[in-house]
């Protein structure tokens, strides 16, 4: 195989990790947020659902979770799985970085003194526009750097997508390494993961750097 | 008191929601099995293992290819059936198959030992368990494995051969330490490296790594020997009749013998048409 066809057949597997890590991200932002409000609602169970839901996701391995959506159906209620090889992955990654953004939005939130709630009040904020307006500006700013290291480690994670044997750019480099006894491919998917994590990195200092309100 | 009602309120909806999903679950899972699925356009999920040469693995176009992955192909043509890979992790075949991500285990999968845990087509292929060493290591019957370490690829063959108590056990505990591989691949280089000293392989991949690389060498004892057929879900004899015809007919008209000549490291091992 030469080093070309190589780079061609492994190309499909980086949009399929590009796949997941642009889901996940999509997904588990926002879920993160409303998981991080509702741990701070003030119905007990909620909150004690929400306490249990991120203490397992944080608690248990990922590509543990990652193999109970995906066979769970069968092995609990005997569905056929067909195609739910590439939904049961998303599913997997999103529930388990919600949590993790979760819990950085609420140490995000909880930084922000109470002082500022009681003024937003005294000036007629209601308890919507004061979060929209006051807080969310300030914890967005706050978390940033965390959030920029939860991405990064999502760039690397996606690799864990080869427990279900989906043929992202990891399971692709393991599959071409065997057949071509080669350790090129190894070396390709360092250098994909390496390069897409530069640009992460590249992104999210222009993110931060626009956020320079509030100085 | 409060607490207490909530606590045992969560519990009876987690139970209701369980049940109700289980109830919805078998529902779903014993209709449609009985009428016939297998006409024109029906899709034929062929799951096998990437890493298995030259039976299923990445070829030098980086296309899907081997024995079995061109047999398959052959006997969708020869059904109308649409093709579709589903390359899976060999350690997880039993779920992917039962849970019905494909139709069948296609892979260089032995049937001696797994007589009863699969519905088997007609057995297509003769395999042998050798023992690969290095020219030079100075082992030249299984005796001399005693004390040393061995590698192998997990769930296979020889893995199993290795753990059975009617089969290699015994042998298995004279070894040193028996290293167990995601991938023949990486226990073969370990072999090269110096790190394990044998591996248990299929002579088929055997001689794949050995045409390849001169300084490896089989001993002439076998560890055992058996045969390759594919494996379907129990409750699959329609499916199962129907791919055994196939293969008779692709034998009978040459075109088994047309892809067992891509594959000269095995030709002389398939049994179809034999």
């Amino acid at each position: 195989m030469t080093f070309s066809t190589m780079l061609s057949t492994m190309s499909s597997g980086m949009w399929k990790t590009f796949l997941i890590f642009a889901l996940t991200l999509i997904g588990s932002l926002p879920l993160g947020m409303i998981v991080a409000l509702l741990r701070k609602s003030r119905f007990a169970p909620v909150r004690g659902f929400i306490k249990a839901y991120i203490s397992i996701m944080r608690g248990t391995p990922l590509m543990l979770q990652l193999l109970v959506w995906y066979f769970g159906p069968y092995y609990l209620f005997g569905w056929n799985i067909g195609n739910w090889r590439f939904p049961a992955i998303i599913v997997g990654f999103v529930l388990n970085y919600a949590a993790y953004f979760a819990e950085i939005y609420r140490g995000g939130i909880e930084s922000i003194p109470a002082g500022q709630y009681e003024a937003a009040e005294v000036l007629g904020f209601t308890k919507f526009q004061t979060f929209m307006r006051i807080i969310l500006p300030q914890v967005v700013k706050i978390i940033m750097p965390s959030v920029t290291n939860e991405v990064i480690t999502l760039v690397k994670d996606t690799s864990l997508a080869f427990t279900l044997a989906y043929q992202e750019v990891f399971s692709l480099a393991k599959q071409i390494s065997a057949s071509q006894t080669s350790f090129m491919p190894f070396l390709i998917a360092g250098v994909f993961y390496f390069v897409a994590n530069y640009v992460v990195e590249i992104v999210m200092a222009r993110i931060e750097k626009s956020m320079d309100y509030y100085k | 008191m409060k607490k207490r009602l909530t606590a045992l309120m969560l519990v009876f909806a987690m139970i209701f929601t369980m049940a109700v999903l289980t109830a919805c679950g078998g529902g779903g899972s014993d209709e449609g099995s009985s009428d016939s699925k297998y006409g024109e356009g029906f899709v034929f999920k062929h799951g096998f293992d990437l890493d298995y040469r030259p039976y299923s693995f990445v070829d030098d176009n980086g296309e899907n290819g081997g024995f079995d992955v061109e047999m398959a192909k052959a006997v969708c043509d020869f059904y109308g059936w649409e093709y579709e890979a589903v390359p899976f992790n060999w350690d997880a075949k039993d779920a992917e198959l039962n849970a019905g991500s494909c139709d069948c285990i296609w892979s260089g999968f032995t049937i001696n030992g797994r007589e009863d845990d699969y519905l088997w087509s007609e057995p297509y292929s003769d395999n042998t368990q050798k023992i690969m060493v290095k020219k030079d290591s100075g082992i030249a019957t299984l005796a001399d494995l005693a004390g040393k370490k061995v590698g192998v690829q997990t769930a296979t063959s020889a893995y199993e051969l290795l753990n059975d108590e009617e089969g290699q056990k015994e042998l298995m505990e004279t070894f040193a330490d028996l290293n167990v591989y995601d991938t023949y691949t990486i226990a073969i280089t370990d072999l090269n490296a110096g790190a394990i000293d044998a591996v248990a392989v299929d002579v088929t991949r055997a001689q794949e790594a050995m045409a390849k690389d001169d300084s490896l060498v089989c001993l002439e004892e076998n560890l055992g020997s058996e045969q390759y057929g594919i494996g379907f879900r129990k409750d699959d004899q329609e499916l199962c009749d129907l791919v055994n015809v196939a293969l008779e007919a692709l034998a009978a008209d040459g075109t088994v013998a047309k892809i067992a000549a891509n594959y000269p490291e095995i030709e002389e091992y398939i049994t179809l048409g034999k």
